[in-house]
């Protein structure tokens, strides 16, 4: 098992590394970035002075190393916008955002679990039927829709809801809800057919000779089973979240990475972005690593090969 | 005196897209207390099914009916699935065909153990331990204390056949289901667990219903046997009387098939039942055997078959006298058998 | 050592191209009569997408001639019309037949929105499912076929291409190059390829392994010829079923990059724009949210539909 979690921890740090080149290469190889700093109104001398004092008339490979090499101490650069260092701007967004990361996955956890197990335990019937239907819609519906829509009724109609800012623990229910439901329908499905499979195997046959209960056969000896798939998913599906919450967070104006990402963008600030698009796809990676290593020590096959 | 286990005209039937499949259709047995019942039957005659339809284990669009099915007493099919369940693992266990397959990877073997243990009798968790530990040396895995933590694949598939068959035991049930018990086994390995089957069951008092398609394994273990094809029973009798005088013209087929060493000719050719086994799908009126049968007549394949008692305890369904066999070639054939 | 090469006299060319010509025909007759049109008329979730997806398509083709208002014109005495149903509703609203699907905060006719709207949303989903399947097919295809580092290389770049948060690439590149349409297929499609290389690749190695495939190996045919015509066919199937995921994907897409305001440019009438004009109303038109979020919702919903319809139909026999 060691022999396998070493080469993937190496093909994680390959991928990081090529991340790296592509987000630097993203925002700093198309358009001139001292423009971009300058803004419309500027002097051509103007520009040529912000280049010489940002260092962008280093050829762009010199350019990748140093702020690789700053990367790897910790220093990511600094805002151009905030004048304060990536590091610490991404940091104070970043526990907004797993946090809704966090309860969205919960929230999809939640639902498609039980659901997908019931469906699988009355395979064909009316229940198993609207699971089906419900995971149909859900994948249809675009994500800010379902949180529009889901503002209209909550905040506008209700009254219950906030419908932006997290001043409590209330500002972050629709955010989840409308992040997590869009990962529901995949995990309720591997739910419902990894315990379909599952509940064939003969180990399953045996436990019911046993004469233990339903919910000990379908639980302790099912789910237990059918559930590996489910959670590499999971922690794949957490990692989209955190990089696909920008839309979420805009609409809700939550003060999370997201949301910082697209202001950067809009207003260019270029050593934010890159940032942001490395840090996010090294989360990504990690969770990724560690679910892989999950799924491998959850498995005894595996873990005690 | 009464019978532990009574079935009285069993039926299985599974509706499927194309017709009903009725795979089990009317059988009758006994088995007493202490005394062991072999089923013996080719691949797809119901054998299985009829174990499961025991144990109330068929998949619930499968429908199982009997004039009667009593264990103990109890009328099993008047049971909610509560009740039975008290009663499997408790005071009927079965053991299963796959050992490979048959035991959960994700929990170690004394997890398993205790499981059945804890269940049945409570009690703590250490002593559902012990009995396991206890359990396992009785079906000779040795180091049964460092197997407990073990995990089902970290054991060979005799192992995991002994392990089954410990937990089966664990709490000492008074019927034994086995399902074929050593097809997936080495021949070697086969002997050993049909020895120690025997072995615990005398010593435990239990009664056992061994399922199984090779006659070697009847001879070796059975007390009493049912034949079975199509879903019927054709014989049954004592192992001595379906052995000495087998009366069904398929029993006689199938003793016929096996080879007798020493007296197979180089190039004669080995004895077989021609045809195929009917399709289940639907009714089938009369003998399901007479398509096969070398002595089939036209009123064979209409009408009920009539039971002929040969002998107290022996009977075979049948529309014709079974001719008497030759003294000395059941002689020879029980000494092959012996030596199985 | 003589070729088997027949050299054709000049006159029997022109019955060799009409005898050709008959071979498709019937090539295409047999085609028809073995697709499973019993089967589909009783796929229900299918025959609905199948319908749906049509006439939205087509919709979306007439949408210049049928539109009964130019979707562009301002008509500031008549903007935030309800549609024609809040009539029956509330007694004092303007809701008329002139605008039956309202008018929004400038006075353009929603309906008519909506049908042009439906061009842009086909466009692009079609497009950038094409090219994004045209680059996960030929790296999937060659992973599969040729294994070993060709493999190692393309699950590389797979890895990392799913490590990418696609959404923020997506918009600082629209951000740094402009919106325009080409732009907006060329990102999506560079982005949307990943589950076409993974199951191309899966395929195309279940392919490959099959006997003929290795026959015409051993008969030395060159390797793009027995990609093109081995190969390829086989994972026609698998092709188009991930067209329709991917496509349903790029249309979801769009609409969040355009809500968003890094997509389509107003005043174009993309549906992911008119749910951001919509969004600013939200309190007091709450309507104006349903409308193009149901159309994204319906037309997402017909396609998944169609593509798993195809995947039941082309599914092999036998699994139930």
């Amino acid at each position: 098992m060691w022999m396998y979690s070493f080469k993937r921890v190496l093909m994680g740090v390959c991928v990081m590394f090529a991340i790296s080149m592509l987000s630097f290469g993203l925002t700093n190889a198309a358009t001139d970035p001292a423009q971009a700093i300058a803004g419309s109104g500027a002097t051509a001398a103007d520009i040529e002075a912000i280049r010489l004092a940002y260092g962008f008339d280093k050829p762009v490979v010199t350019r990748y190393v140093t702020w690789l090499r700053g990367a790897l101490n910790g220093d990511l650069g600094e805002s151009y916008r905030q004048k304060r260092s990536v590091v610490s701007v991404i940091m104070e967004r970043l526990p907004v955002t797993m946090i809704l990361g966090g309860l969205a996955l919960c929230f999809a956890l939640m639902l498609s679990i039980p659901l997908g197990i019931f469906a699988a335990l009355h395979p064909n019937t009316w229940v198993d039927r609207i699971s089906m239907a419900l995971a149909l819609v859900g994948q249809a519906m675009p994500t800010f829709w379902f949180a529009l829509l889901g503002i209209v009724v909550f905040s506008v109609g209700l009254g219950w809801l906030p419908a932006s800012g997290v001043s409590d623990w209330r500002g972050y229910v629709l955010p989840a809800m409308a992040l997590g439901y869009y990962a529901t329908p995949t995990l309720m499905r591997l739910t419902r057919s990894g315990m379909l499979e599952v509940l064939e195997a003969d180990y399953i046959r045996t436990a019911r000779a046993k004469g233990l209960s339903r919910s000990t056969v379908v639980v302790k000896h099912a789910l237990r089973n059918a559930v590996l798939p489910v959670v590499s998913v999971a922690a794949v599906q957490f990692g989209y979240m955190l990089g696909g919450s920008v839309v979420i967070e805009t609409i809700f104006a939550l003060p999370g990475v997201g949301y910082l990402a697209w202001e950067s963008i809009s207003l260019a600030d270029l050593p934010v972005v890159q940032a942001i698009l490395l840090v996010v796809a090294v989360i990504y990676v990690l969770l990724t690593l560690a679910s892989d290593i999950l799924n491998a020590w959850l498995d005894p096959r595996v873990r005690f090969a | 005196m009464t019978a532990l286990l009574e079935v009285t005209d069993l039926r299985v039937s599974i509706p499927l897209e194309d017709g009903v499949l009725n795979p089990v259709r009317g059988i009758s047995f006994k088995v007493d207390k202490g005394e062991t019942l072999c089923i013996v039957g080719e691949s797809g005659c119901g054998k299985s099914l009829t174990s499961l339809s025991l144990m109330r284990l068929l998949p619930t669009r499968a429908r199982t009916s009997a004039g009667a099915l009593r264990f103990a007493g109890k009328d099993l099919l008047a049971l909610s699935e509560r009740e039975m369940n008290a009663l499997r693992g408790d005071r009927m266990a079965m053991i299963f065909q796959e050992p490979m397959t048959s035991l959960n990877p994700a929990y170690t073997i004394g997890n398993q153990l205790a499981e059945v243990y804890l269940r049945h009798r409570g009690g703590t968790a250490r002593a559902a331990h012990e009995r396991a530990i206890h359990l396992l040396e009785r079906v000779g895995v040795t180091g049964a204390a460092e197997r407990l933590r073990q995990y089902p694949h970290q054991l060979s598939g005799g192992l995991r056949q002994r392990v089954m068959i410990a937990m089966a035991l664990m709490c000492e049930p008074r019927l034994i289901i086995a399902d074929e018990p050593t097809t997936a086994l080495d021949v070697t390995v086969q002997a050993q667990i049909l020895r120690l089957l025997k072995e615990l069951q005398r010593e435990m008092g239990m009664a056992m219903i061994l399922i199984t398609h090779d006659l070697g394994v009847v001879a070796r273990v059975a007390d009493r046997v049912a034949v079975m094809y199509a879903g019927q029973i054709v014989e049954s009798g004592t192992a001595r009387q379906v052995f000495a005088e087998p009366s069904h013209p398929y029993t006689r087929g199938l003793l016929q098939c096996i080879p007798i060493p020493g007296q197979v000719q180089p190039g004669q050719r080995l004895g077989a039942i021609p045809g195929v086994v009917p399709s289940l799908t639907g009714e089938l009126a009369g003998c399901a055997f007479a398509n096969r049968c070398e002595l089939a007549q036209a009123e064979c394949r209409g009408g009920a078959i009539p039971d002929r008692v040969k002998a107290p305890l022996h009977q075979y369904r049948c529309r014709f006298e079974a001719p008497r066999r030759a003294p000395q070639a059941s002689a020879s054939r029980d000494s092959a058998l012996a030596a199985h | 050592m003589h070729s088997l090469q027949i050299p054709m006299a000049p006159e029997a060319s022109m019955a060799e191209a009409q005898s050709r010509w008959w071979l498709l025909l019937r090539r295409a007759a047999v085609v028809l009569r073995q697709w499973p049109w019993r089967r589909m008329s009783r796929n229900g979730g299918f025959m609905f997408g199948l319908v749906v997806l049509l006439s939205i398509a087509a919709i979306a083709a007439l949408a210049p001639w049928i539109a009964p208002h130019d979707p562009l014109v301002q008509d500031i005495a008549n903007r935030r019309v309800p549609p024609i149903w809040y009539q029956w509703f509330s007694e004092d609203s303007n809701a008329s037949w002139a605008h039956v699907l309202g008018t929004d905060k400038l006075g353009r006719d929603y309906l008519s929105r909506l049908m042009h709207g439906a061009r842009i949303s086909l466009s692009i989903g079609f497009s950038a499912a094409l090219i994004s399947g045209i680059i996960g097919t030929v790296l999937g295809v060659c992973a599969g076929y040729f294994g070993g580092r060709v493999d190692a290389l393309v699950s590389f770049i797979v890895t990392t291409r799913l490590a990418l948060p696609v959404v923020l690439v997506a918009l600082a590149i629209v951000a740094l190059h402009g919106s325009s349409l080409p732009v907006l297929i060329l990102v999506l499609g560079l982005l949307l390829w990943d589950r076409f290389a993974v199951v191309m690749r899966s395929v195309t190695r279940q392919v490959a392994s099959l006997e003929y495939v290795t026959a015409a190996r051993a008969i030395g045919c060159s390797t793009l010829r027995i990609i093109l015509t081995e190969i390829l066919p086989n994972v026609m199937n698998a092709f188009i079923v991930i067209v329709t995921i991917e496509m349903a994907n790029a249309i979801l897409f769009e609409a969040a990059l355009s809500f968003l305001g890094l997509g389509v440019q107003p005043p174009s009438p993309s549906w992911g724009l008119m749910l951001a004009e919509a969004k600013e109303d939200i309190f007091f038109s709450p309507w104006m949210i349903t409308i193009p979020g149901t159309a994204l919702f319906v037309l997402v919903l017909a396609i998944n539909l169609f593509g798993d319809g195809i995947r039941d139909l082309t599914a092999p026999k036998g699994r139930s």
